[in-house]
């Protein structure tokens, strides 16, 4: 057989069994299923009013308030859980910590996949969608605009991030050969994706820094790229914490015994960097709070609501790591991942919706159809996940 | 006339860089802490392994 029939076999043998494995499996009244598919159903209702009769139809933005729950929860929140994987890759394949091998695949797949429908999510915020492509193709470059740099890295992150799963994907196909070539790109992938991962973190932050007078000075700093780096840092090692409690749940099947053994120190150990990063972040806010002489602006509400999050969801959940990793409690961690998510959560919305003009008469709620898309792309995504995890070797049991 | 001037540590930088030496003290304290992690069960691990075999 000559080269061309070699090939034409081998994609047909590759597609079909492409076809074969999109044939769902397993029970479909689940609960999951019974709660997602409504979500999903009327958010793609939602969408199609979003995208023929615009923003205003379905969501509380208005020219005041430009950015609402779709920015600040699914892509700037989104993109600081996903800090895991980058976080996990560096200590796996720079610092050589094989201990954390195990868990590399399925932390680089959440990654990608948090890339791709978080911030995906932006094209249903954007006025006019069709104009994403324009930082990348040169149509208005921008070159002076964060967003320039933020665009340029999320594409160039998820394509590193595709590169870093693809071996995984050769894996499940198959294809001895092309996962051999693939895994030899990995390293380069990693160091390429910890770059743009360490400078598109902090410019998320730095998006904020022109809105100077909109932002609650509590909230507003100059050095809120750094503030965005170093705490996407322990959001992603809690987020890891937290899937992987649910996984080793719903996927205890797909996992080997030797890995279900190690989770224990897996867990701790990811505990344990997330108590000194959680550390560094609240001495971070401490020193900003009295370097930039905020005493004066604690005695009201907004004092009040920033000290729930930086001593309620910053201080509190440190310190529960801390002395759960030394106790080594991993229900304490369970629960201390829990709320440093929150914790996250609440300070990426306070710096975009809530405290952002802060001042005005009219505050921004977000209306139920946000809510429901929001839901809607966080299944989507939990659906594209048990899909690609009961498929592909992505846990150490194939 | 000379006379004394009583500094204000809440207006000049004092306080931060008492807060940053509080830091890298404790710091230290933190990693130390955290080192000694699993100190408490220290043979579960080989009991665990032995069993396995």
């Amino acid at each position: 057989m000559n080269n061309t029939a070699v090939f034409t076999s081998e994609f047909n043998r590759v597609f079909r069994f492409f076809l074969q494995e999109l044939k769902p499996r397993g029970k479909w009244l689940t609960p999951f299923n019974v709660i997602s598919i409504p979500i999903i159903i009327v958010g793609l209702v939602i969408l199609y009013f979003r995208f023929v009769y615009g923003l205003g139809s379905v969501t509380n933005l208005s020219q005041e308030f430009p950015w609402g729950l779709w920015i600040g929860f699914d892509v700037v929140t989104g993109v600081a859980f996903a800090g895991g994987s980058y976080v996990v890759t560096f200590v796996v394949y720079v610092m050589r910590n094989d201990k954390y091998h195990s868990i590399v695949r399925v932390t680089v797949l959440n990654g990608l996949l948090a890339y791709v429908f978080y911030a995906g999510a932006l094209v249903l915020d954007l006025g006019r969608p069709w104009h994403i492509v324009n930082p990348i193709i040169g149509n208005s470059f921008g070159y002076n605009s964060v967003l320039f740099l933020v665009s340029w890295h999320f594409l160039l992150y998820m394509i590193a991030m595709f590169v870093e799963f693809s071996p995984v994907i050769a894996e499940w196909a198959k294809l001895e050969k092309v996962r051999k070539f693939l895994s030899a790109l990995t390293l380069g992938a990693v160091i390429f994706g910890i770059t743009l991962s360490i400078l598109h973190q902090s410019g998320l932050g730095a998006l904020f820094l022109m809105a100077k007078p909109k932002i609650h000075p509590l909230w507003y700093s100059e050095f809120i790229p750094i503030l965005f780096f170093v705490s996407s840092i322990y959001a992603g090692l809690a987020m890891i914490v937290f899937e992987g409690t649910i996984s080793h749940k719903v996927f205890k099947d797909l996992i080997g015994e030797g890995d279900h053994k190690r989770n224990e120190e897996i867990v701790l150990g990811l505990a344990k960097g997330a108590a000194i990063t959680m550390f560094v972040y609240y001495f971070f806010q401490a020193l900003l709070f009295v370097h930039e002489q905020r005493w004066n602006l604690i005695h009201d509400f907004w004092g009040f609501w920033y000290l729930v999050e930086v001593i309620g969801f910053v201080l509190i959940p440190c310190c529960m790591f801390a002395y759960a990793v030394r106790n080594r409690n991993l229900g304490l961690i369970k629960v201390a991942s829990v709320m440093a998510l929150l914790g996250i959560i609440l300070n990426r919305l306070n710096v975009s919706v809530i405290a952002f003009r802060w001042y005005a008469a009219d505050h921004y709620y977000p209306s139920w159809q946000e809510i429901v898309v929001t839901l809607m792309v966080i299944s989507v995504e939990i659906w594209v996940l048990r899909w690609i995890i009961t498929r592909m070797p992505v846990f150490s049991k194939h | 006339m000379e006379f004394y001037t009583y500094v204000n540590i809440f207006e000049t930088k004092g306080l931060e860089y008492l807060l940053l030496l509080s830091f890298l003290a404790l710091f230290i304290l933190l990693v130390r802490y955290l080192s000694g992690y699993g100190k408490k069960d220290p043979d579960a691990g080989d009991k665990t392994s032995k069993n396995s075999h």
